[in-house]
């Protein structure tokens, strides 16, 4: 497939908001174009082709040199684009087009497998030559994909999930299947697209279906009238929800989101494939600390979520354990429609048996939940606020005598989440987002009182809505004190409540403590500066808490 | 910086005033004088003694606001003094009627950019160079990032975008003074064959630019109880303030966009929730505001309504100019 026509394209659903037009847009491109070109587009657009050839700054440089234009004048640009590629694109218009040059029409087979690898093997002026000379014979519409292919910035809103989508809708065959063919290493081949859309299903994608998931409702006041020994009692871990299924000797591993994400914990697929029996299991995914036998925080697993294929350095830093509190279906067996208390049974003499009969040891990534014995409501509400020392959420309630459905059915399940901590803290610092949120100040610092100071506690960039962020940014605009760089102090004057997992002490920060997770909850309009908590009041929720 | 004595224009309360005439430019609040440049909203404001504008300006405003103003109408290059001040209006080619303003005092020249572009324009004067010793521009794009394309591109590909979707009804946001008469007045120069429909805020002004001579293409006035069948693979103006609510439920099987300059970028693009952006302004992009400044042939310049930072910089390293601010 050609650049201009990959361009034509990423241009077309860039300008969809729908999920549904953008998937009838894919369909019908596929249905239009050659199986190499359908295959070049799915490569790119599912990010598998997101490989960083030069950085945004070492392009950034290179335009600077090579048209003479002042750096701080393209930095200054970039706060307001939010994308070095994108700069670049806008910085170039009107710059490279020669009437006597006859434009190019590169093949992305060509761009991808030779151009841009080849530029790491010649020296700096070389390259800088060569990367100048396509931007003159590019079209000037095709700069964009061009510039965000080199720095490997290239997302258009466009999910896999959503390419997943438009295949299965496209041939009519389950999305979990279409999944699955594009889990792994996908290479742009007119066979690997024929394969993406092939009606025959093979046994081993029929194995790999998972079961629609069960979820759990909110706590209700009106469970306190059961008695306690009805439900069945768990942590609420804050992990990736997954559900393994072994079959025929193949493991896969499925999130909420239809997502199979096998190639981010090889250690899991490889240990589980050891167990002689089949089985389903629901549970959850963690990264887990061996020493003291709890979860580490959510922010811990997201630094390994997204890497594909981990190295083993990543595999030890951040090692993680399967932790399974269901078991669906043993041997071929679907047993969903059998009682949780019995389901629970079984799990436990399976485990039993697969941690005493596996060859290899699977307990160090794999375990049953613990159950929770309160031996009365009160004495579970305990139990839920002393969830924060074990780094879990508060308490999941199971109805015993429940089956295994789909969905988010009533009287089933139930979390029971702890409430967050909270203070109200005073905004002091501001400093520009990137990406979507590029030339709106959306990162926010806040303070709290100490002797009549304000001083610093928390940093956070989320739980404000579009509308506030606006808001918000016009007041950040009018009430600067002083610029420095991309951050602006702030005249004291708003009040947020900001929400927090864990408080503890820290001698890295001025204020002497750290939080886990702050973010904002509310926009305290109500509030002046003289009503935002002291540190005092900081210590004292800590001192509470332990 | 300089200070408010030696300054024939100053800035005082958020806004341009010239206090040896006690006139004050384009004031956001009740005044004796006020100097209107234009008759977009963000430049009026009622309850001022008296107004002075072009002629085209003054019929805008009457059409927008009513009859009981007072505007003194003048038109362009004609002079009138106060104070033995010497006032005149030039084109801007922001829309119809716009001005840039001049001042001269004791030999010295001011003079006031208005909204301007320099870009070809259908529906109103082109911009006229006007010499000047101190210039106060606007600098609403001042930076490189913007550059705008020919106004003929954007509307071939608002024409196409329609064409293409003979399924769906189109949506094109934009400013229903100037904006959206200059989009008619080009798609018309386009081979677009479909129906274009204007909502009542945007079809009034279209009649009065009709009436002031320019040429528009004509449209229907969109009804609310239009039949949604009639609508497909038709283009419907709106104003933005329609965007957001439930105005669009009026609608069925739709595709919007919205016509400004901010358009140009990605990230503003997505946070505007539309689907496509077409980035065509009334405004000057970046090379347009260094070409006014060069051309103006000012020593002193200032600037206002924007960021100007990153252009005041690069002015001073660059082009050698003089870049004043304002005491505020």
């Amino acid at each position: 497939m050609s650049l201009k026509k990959f361009s034509k394209l990423f241009g077309d659903l860039d300008s969809i908001n729908s999920t549904n037009n953008k998937i009838e847009v894919l369909k019908s491109y596929f249905l239009s174009n050659e199986p190499i070109d359908n295959s070049w587009a799915i490569y790119l657009l599912t990010g598998k082709g997101n490989k960083r050839f030069i950085s945004g700054r070492y392009l950034k440089n290179l335009f600077s040199k090579i048209y003479e234009y002042p750096q701080w004048l393209i930095d200054t640009c970039y706060l307001k684009v939010g994308d070095s590629a994108e700069v670049i694109t806008l910085l170039l218009k009107n710059k490279t087009t020669s009437r006597n040059k006859k434009l190019s029409n590169i093949s992305l087979n060509e761009l991808l497998c030779k151009t841009i690898p080849e530029l790491s093997k010649l020296n700096e002026e070389e390259k800088n030559l060569k990367i100048k000379n396509i931007w003159e014979t590019l079209p000037e519409d095709n700069h964009l994909i061009f510039n965000k292919i080199l720095t490997g910035t290239f997302r258009v809103g466009v999910s896999i999930g959503l390419i997943t989508k438009s295949i299965s809708k496209l041939i009519n065959i389950d999305e979990e299947i279409i999944s699955h063919r594009l889990m792994g290493n996908f290479k742009p081949s007119i066979d690997s697209y024929e394969f993406l859309i092939n009606k025959n299903i093979n046994l081993e994608e029929l194995n790999s279906k998972p079961y629609p998931f069960l979820l759990a409702n909110n706590f209700e006041d009106k469970i306190f009238k059961h008695s306690i020994n009805d439900f069945q009692f768990e942590w609420k871990y804050d992990g990736i929800r997954i559900q393994l299924i072994k079959r025929s000797g193949n493991v896969s591993l499925w999130t909420r989101g239809q997502e199979l994400v096998n190639e981010s914990f090889p250690e899991l697929v490889e240990k589980m494939s050891h167990i002689k029996d089949d089985f389903v299991l629901d549970g959850e995914l963690l990264i887990w600390n061996f020493k003291e036998q709890i979860a580490f925080d959510f922010s811990v697993l997201q630094k390994r979520i997204n890497r594909k294929s981990p190295t083993r350095t990543i595999q030890i830093k951040y090692p993680i354990n399967f932790i399974a509190y269901d078991l669906l279906e043993i041997n071929g067996r679907d047993i969903r429609e059998i009682k949780l208390e019995n389901r629970r049974i079984y799990l436990e003499q399976y485990f039993l048996k697969w941690q005493t009969k596996t060859e290899n040891n699977i307990s160090d990534i794999f375990k049953i939940c613990d159950l929770i014995y309160p031996k009365d409501w009160k004495e579970a509400l305990t139990f839920k606020e002393k969830s924060r020392e074990n780094n879990t959420e508060g308490l999941i309630i199971k109805n015993k005598s429940s089956i295994y459905t789909s969905g988010r059915k009533k009287g089933i399940w139930w979390k029971y989440k702890v409430d967050p901590m909270q203070l109200d803290a005073v905004l002091i610092y501001a400093k520009g987002g990137s990406g979507r949120r590029a030339g709106l100040y959306t990162d926010y610092s806040f303070a709290l009182w100490k002797d009549q100071k304000l001083i610093k506690f928390a940093s956070a960039y989320s739980g404000l809505t579009n509308i506030e962020i606006k808001e918000l940014d016009k007041w950040i605009r009018k009430n600067t004190i002083e610029k420095f760089g991309p951050v602006r102090s702030l005249k004291p004057e708003m009040v947020f409540e900001i929400s927090f997992e864990k408080i503890q002490i820290s001698k890295r920060h001025k204020s002497g403590i750290a939080v886990r997770f702050p973010r904002i909850t509310k926009w305290r309009k109500d509030k002046n500066i003289n009503d935002a908590d002291s540190l005092e009041n900081a210590y004292e929720l800590m001192k509470k808490i332990s | 910086m300089r200070t408010k004595k030696e300054d024939l224009i100053s800035y005082k309360d958020g806004n341009l005033y010239c206090e040896l005439a006690d006139i004050w430019i384009d004031p956001s609040k009740p005044v004796k004088r006020a100097l209107i440049t234009h008759a977009h909203f963000d430049h009026f404001t009622f309850g001022c003694e008296e107004y002075f504008a072009t002629n085209e300006t003054s019929i805008l405003l009457k059409e927008r606001v009513g009859d009981n103003i007072k505007i003194k109408q003048l038109d362009y290059g004609e002079e009138f003094k106060i104070n033995g001040i010497n006032i005149s209006f030039y084109p801007s080619g922001h829309i119809l009627g716009s001005s840039q303003i001049r001042f001269i005092f004791a030999e010295e020249k001011w003079l006031i950019s208005g909204d301007f572009k320099l870009q070809k324009d259908g529906t109103c004067k082109r911009y006229e160079i006007v010499k000047t010793d101190y210039l106060i521009s606007e600098c609403t794009f001042g930076l490189p990032i913007f550059k705008w394309d020919e106004t003929n591109k954007i509307a071939n590909d608002i024409s196409k975008w329609v064409t293409n979707s003979p399924d769906k009804t189109s949506l094109l946001f934009c400013y229903s003074l100037g904006k959206a008469q200059r989009l008619l007045n080009e798609i018309s120069q386009t081979n677009f064959k479909g129906n274009i429909y204007s909502h009542g805020s945007i079809y009034k002004m279209n009649n009065c630019y009709k009436e002031l001579g320019i040429d528009i293409k004509d449209t229907m006035k969109i009804e609310n109880k239009k039949k949604i069948d009639e609508l497909k693979g038709s283009l419907i103006l709106l104003p933005p303030s329609l965007s957001k609510g439930s105005y669009l439920k009026n609608f069925k099987n739709i595709q919007t966009a919205f016509a400004s300059g901010w358009m140009s970028i990605r990230a503003l693009r997505k946070r505007s929730g539309y689907d496509k952006g077409f980035a065509i302004s009334d405004h000057a992009d970046w090379d347009g505001i260094l070409e006014v400044v060069k051309m103006s042939e000012a020593k002193n310049v200032f600037f206002h309504h924007g960021d100007s930072e990153a252009l005041s910089k690069y002015l001073v390293d660059k082009e050698s100019i003089n870049v004043l601010f304002f005491e505020k």
